[in-house]
């Protein structure tokens, strides 16, 4: 799982039959940088954005905690092209590096 | 499975139901001299690992899945042991 920030969400009107009514939030995932300055960092990071399926319900600027490749299909019952869900809404981040 | 230090923790309400009750620990990649490698993971524990504990963190989902004995559950990296001592060096 790697956190982000939600930086939008997107709505399909034509998709697979796999996704009625599905949410989808656009995702900037967390770099070092950002869990070390986590107030003064950039909202968008340098790491490419992704779209992530969400049935948690995710709101603008919120962290997440999203899981990435073959595992992010696991919660659904037929074979689903998803590779990457939201598994958590997170509420509190301890950080301390080891400098 | 790569080598990670434990940099923290995160706390979440609202998740998944298999992650509930597992502790979630920022799990940064690290180099064998302990220099940080790319980002963050979010992973579960079960051993109780530490801060700045060194770990061995697997991306294995079929034995994560197992472990929080959840077949749905989209949960992937875990703490999967506790580095006593590192061996230092490189084959020559």
């Amino acid at each position: 799982m790697r956190l982000g920030t939600v930086i939008g969400t997107v709505t399909l009107s034509k998709t697979v039959d796999e996704f009625p009514g599905a949410r989808w939030l656009v995702v900037s995932p967390f770099t070092r940088e950002h869990f070390q300055s986590s107030s003064n960092a950039p909202i968008v990071s340098k790491e490419p954005s992704v779209v992530v399926y969400d049935d948690l319900g995710g709101g603008m600027g919120q962290t997440i905690g999203f899981v990435e490749g073959r595992e992010a299909a696991m919660p659904f019952d037929r074979p689903t092209p998803i590779d990457t869900i939201d598994a958590a809404l997170i509420d509190t981040i301890f950080y301390s590096p080891l400098k | 499975m790569v080598l990670a230090r434990i940099e923290g923790n995160v706390v979440a309400t609202r998740k998944h139901p298999s992650l509930e009750g597992w502790r979630l620990l920022i799990c940064q990649p690290i180099s064998e001299t302990g220099e940080a490698e790319g980002s963050p993971q979010v992973a579960i524990d079960r051993h109780g690992a530490g801060m700045h504990e060194r770990v061995i963190i697997s991306s294995d989902g079929a034995a994560a899945r197992a472990a929080v004995g959840h077949a749905k559950s989209p949960v992937r990296w875990m703490v999967i042991g506790i580095v006593d001592e590192p061996q230092k060096g490189s084959p020559a």
